[in-house]
């Protein structure tokens, strides 16, 4: 082995944290290698080509990709995103268009709750606002206590205190009485259950194995609020993200490489001193940073490398996926009566009631698939011409309440079912659908699993709930990125502050990495 | 100064009392019917008389019913790692046919508890202790081919202690028993198992077999020990004090048990409890290997002492101070050992007082007499080794001491 192939830091999984971790650590001149199982990189923010039609293969949509990783990376220039409304679709035909905090029927009449609905979503940002700061560094060690030794992991706490305060005793009480409360009952307090309503539950449980219903989906609305709320499609397809940091991390001197699959770390007294491919070669590195899921993590560097009772909880964490993906090639964009073409692109909901969605989550529980799933859709092809070249366009649906355990398990007859339940869901909406339908795939939770390495097929990686969060994500003692052997850090959804294409995960573990001085 | 109370906590048992396959006999001895709850077992505290077991522990011969401890077989191809990543020491250093004592650590480097390690073969191990272990060893036990398995119900344990033990051994009709030495482990005959082991300090040997042989076991010694080598059962007090002369610490008692404790800050490491010496951190990882090291750079916070003190008076729960009447810890055990004549006691000191700094500690006991409480100021001296030795307990072949 040759000693230029001696690296800094390897990272394993070239799915976007993977590619902002190598990207953070390659512009502050570090030698870094990305090692990629599959054949692309980007993970399940991927473009697939499909006969000159591209097709977001995993998620399709952008609403939280954080403002300080595309600064420090340098990504304004190279990305370029539009804003989608939001087209909350209602069985009856009455439409809301949702375009920032405003809510109006599609046909430009006033909703009645337009007002409260407003407030309540402002609410959610400035709260998830609030928080953003807690996500964008590692999560606070809290072993030293209210010490002097442990006053600079007590300083953001405390700032995020001050700000509280800040907000008014009002808004600071409003705060503490919602914040681990359900989604459910804040939205019911003051609105009409309905399609508005529907609207803002849905965006609490994506990816998630919550119902509105379930404590925590306040915080994990303002999570997913915290850049703001709004959803935006990157245009070239969500692969383009994935290159465009990538790009970053290349033109920094990183290598990515992809078909090499990372089989075992090598640790000599504790220390990382090397990974051991899938087909046997060996790269040597001073540190490693792993993307995959937490227990899968624990796997390559090798279980016996860490205590009795990390094991025992990264084997205990909790990441059923419950998402699934259907990509519907179209001939021709069908119609849904009461959109106008310009909002056809929008970002379609169907969610037309919190207690729908509360109605779909019970099915998971059992193992089973919603007979009328939550769907969020969009065809991209509308708003971005030049990834369908074939003319074609694509239907692509994120269809939520899928479990990742069926019962009966997975096969191509149940996919063909969940396939058949997601195009009946949405020909309700679109009674032309069927017709125009070119080809379809579906992604179970199962085969998002296969396809990606995330654990379950979660989106997160590691259900996003307060007993997974902050100082205990993924597990208690392993939340701040160091993963147990010196040298190795977790740097995926999995860890602090979790899932959605933000690259927080990846960045802020990068700079742990660096301030630990590990890859020096 | 406010005297604190005395650890009488019992943790709860969830079931029936049980007892051991020895009870018919360990019942019909007890003569004071004083029992106590030893890990849900029936065990006997004090048989007739507190003061004639304990003396016969060090002139003559005793035998001890330690069936309750905690026993857990940890057998297959991975047994031997298995066992070094759950304990401190080198596991690798105990040879088949041998014991070897150890403690082992939560993450935090904490002391869960400390046992012995008995291995019956390359790949057959059991490890002995105080405390239930099962579901943390099955954890500690993920992912390797081995196989867990809690045998404290269905196999049971005798130890024979004292100067006479080994003539009641000869007498019973061992065979080969002469060549062992201390630690030494062996099927004397089918299914039983013998080790010159033990929680007295003094010559001694622990029997292990299943409960169908027990009662065969007690007849076959009793009838060999009673005549000649005054063989009697002992309970629970009286091993508290040759343990303590010994020098032997005891979970819940001289240090808190990491999974008994909800507290912060009250579990200690191996080198706190003075036991700095068994951990090898040269193995490969074991539990808790990251925090000690940590631990040993940051130094100790406490230490776990032996303490010779002035006066006859048992400083029992007693404050110690040093100098004019700075705190600096307090005492887990105490007795006056009536074999060495010293009034002698464990204590948990902040560190470096008992390490480094020795002069000048002493002891604030208070004494009951017929319900007049009078306060002494007694001198302590810091002890090295343990209270009570004597070459006969490490003598091989024993003799008819």
């Amino acid at each position: 082995m040759s000693h230029s192939d001696k690296f800094d830091v390897i990272v394993i999984g070239a799915g976007h944290n993977g590619l902002a971790a190598a990207a953070t650590l390659a512009k502050r001149g570090k030698k870094v290698c990305v090692l990629e199982r599959t054949n692309a990189i980007g993970g399940m923010a991927q473009s697939r080509d499909n006969d000159g039609t591209s097709v977001p293969y995993i998620a399709h949509l952008l609403h939280n990709l954080n403002p300080t990783v595309v600064k420090e990376l340098g990504l304004s220039s190279a990305i370029k995103l539009k804003e989608l409304p939001t087209i909350a679709l209602d069985p009856d035909g009455r439409h809301i268009e949702i375009a920032g905090n405003k809510a109006q029927y599609t046909d430009g009449s006033a909703h009645p709750d337009a007002a409260i609905y407003e407030e309540i979503r402002a609410r959610i940002i400035k709260f998830g606002q609030l928080l953003e700061p807690m996500a964008a560094r590692t999560a606070p060690d809290l072993s030293e206590g209210a010490s002097f030794a442990g006053l600079p992991e007590l300083m953001p706490l405390a700032k995020l205190g001050l700000k509280m305060k800040l907000m008014g005793k009002k808004e600071m009480r409003e705060f503490m009485r919602i914040a681990l409360s359900n989604v459910y009952d804040l939205i019911l307090d003051d609105m009409e259950d309905g399609v508005l309503a529907g609207s803002l539950a849905a965006d609490s449980v994506w990816g998630m194995w919550t119902g509105p219903r379930s404590p925590g989906t306040v915080l994990s609305l303002m999570y997913r609020y915290c850049t703001g709320g709004q959803s935006s499609l990157p245009i070239g397809g969500m692969g383009a993200i994935s290159h465009a940091i990538a790009d970053v991390a290349k033109n920094n001197g990183a290598q990515i490489r992809t078909n090499s699959a990372a089989e075992k770390l090598v640790v000599e007294d504790d220390q990382v001193t090397g990974v051991v491919l899938k087909d046997g070669t060996t790269i040597e590195t001073k540190a490693v940073m792993s993307s995959a899921g937490a227990f899968q993590s624990m796997m390559i560097g090798g279980h016996e490398n860490f205590d009795v009772e990390a094991v025992r909880r990264l084997r205990n964490v909790r990441s059923k996926g419950t998402t699934a993906k259907v990509n519907i090639v179209l001939k021709d964009v069908p119609e849904i009566a009461g959109l106008s073409d310009s909002q056809m692109a929008s970002r379609l909901l169907i969610a037309p009631s919190a207690y729908y969605i509360e109605q779909a989550f019970n099915a998971i529980k059992y193992g089973e698939m919603p007979p009328a799933p939550v769907i969020e859709a969009v065809i991209p092809s509308l708003s971005d011409t030049s990834i369908a070249a074939s003319g074609k366009h694509v239907l692509s649906a994120v269809v939520q309440y899928i479990p990742y355990y069926l019962e009966g398990g997975w096969n191509d007859k149940a996919r063909n079912k969940l396939t058949k339940i997601v195009v009946d869901t949405l020909s309700k909406y679109a009674p032309d659908l069927r017709d125009k339908i070119d080809y379809t795939e579906t992604l179970s939770p199962a085969d998002i699993e296969q396809e990606t390495g995330a654990p379950g097929g979660h989106w997160h990686h590691c259900e996003f709930s307060t007993d997974q969060m902050l100082a205990v994500r993924p597990v208690n003692l392993l939340a701040r990125y160091a993963f147990g052997i010196k040298g190795f850090y977790l740097c995926g959804a999995s860890a602090h502050p979790g899932g959605d294409v933000s690259g927080l995960a990846g960045r802020n573990s990068a700079l742990q990495l660096i301030k630990d001085g590990a890859a020096s | 100064m406010r005297k604190p109370a005395k650890k009488t906590e019992k943790r709860f048992t969830p079931q029936k009392t049980q007892t051991t396959p020895f009870h018919p006999r360990t019942n019909q001895f007890n003569l004071m019917q004083n029992w106590d709850d030893w890990a849900g077992y029936l065990a006997a505290n004090v048989y007739e008389s507190f003061e004639k077991e304990y003396f016969a522990i060090r002139n003559q011969s005793t035998l001890l019913d330690i069936s309750p401890m905690c026993k857990y077989r940890i057998k297959g191809p991975d047994a031997r790692k298995v066992l070094d990543r759950v304990v401190i020491r080198n596991v690798k250093k105990i040879r088949t046919g041998r014991v070897g004592y150890t403690l082992w650590c939560d993450e935090e480097g904490m002391t869960i508890d400390d046992g012995t390690i008995f291995r019956f073969g390359k790949q057959d191990f059991m490890l002995l202790c105080a405390e239930h272990m099962y579901s943390w060893l099955q954890d500690a036990a993920w992912g390797y081919d081995v196989e867990v398995i809690d045998e404290s119900h269905n196999i049971c344990g005798l130890a024979l202690q004292g100067p006479t033990s080994y003539s009641v051994i000869k007498e019973a009709g061992f065979k080969g028993v002469e060549t062992m030495k201390p630690f030494d482990l062996r099927e004397v005959e089918p299914g039983l198992w013998l080790s010159r082991t033990g929680y007295t300090g003094d010559l001694g040997y622990e029997f292990l077999t299943e409960n169908k042989n027990a009662l065969k076991l007690w007849d076959r010694l009793w009838k060999a020990g009673r005549q000649n080598w005054g063989l009697i059962p002992i309970g629970l007090e009286a091993l508290e004090l040759v343990r303590l002369e010994t020098g032997f610490i005891a979970p819940g008692v001289d240090f808190q048990a990491a999974h008994a404790v909800s507290r912060v800050g009250r579990g200690r490491t191996p080198f706190e409890l003075g036991f700095g010496k068994l951990v090898d951190f040269n193995k490969g990882h074991f539990n808790g290997r990251r925090a000690l090291l940590e631990h040993q750079k940051n130094g100790k916070r406490y230490n776990l002492v032996k303490l010779d003190i002035e006066d006859k008076y048992p400083a029992d729960s007693s404050y110690v101070y040093v100098g004019k009447e700075k705190h600096i810890g307090f005492v887990t055990s105490a007795a006056w050992s009536p074999t060495t004549k010293r009034n002698i006691a464990l204590a948990e000191l902040e560190a470096p007082y008992g390490d480094t700094i020795r002069d000048g500690i002493w002891v604030e006991v208070y004494v009951d007499k017929e319900g007049k409480w009078y306060r002494i100021n007694a001198k302590a001296t810091v002890v090295d080794g343990s209270f009570f030795s004597n070459p006969r307990t490490r003598q091989t072949p024993p003799g008819p001491f």
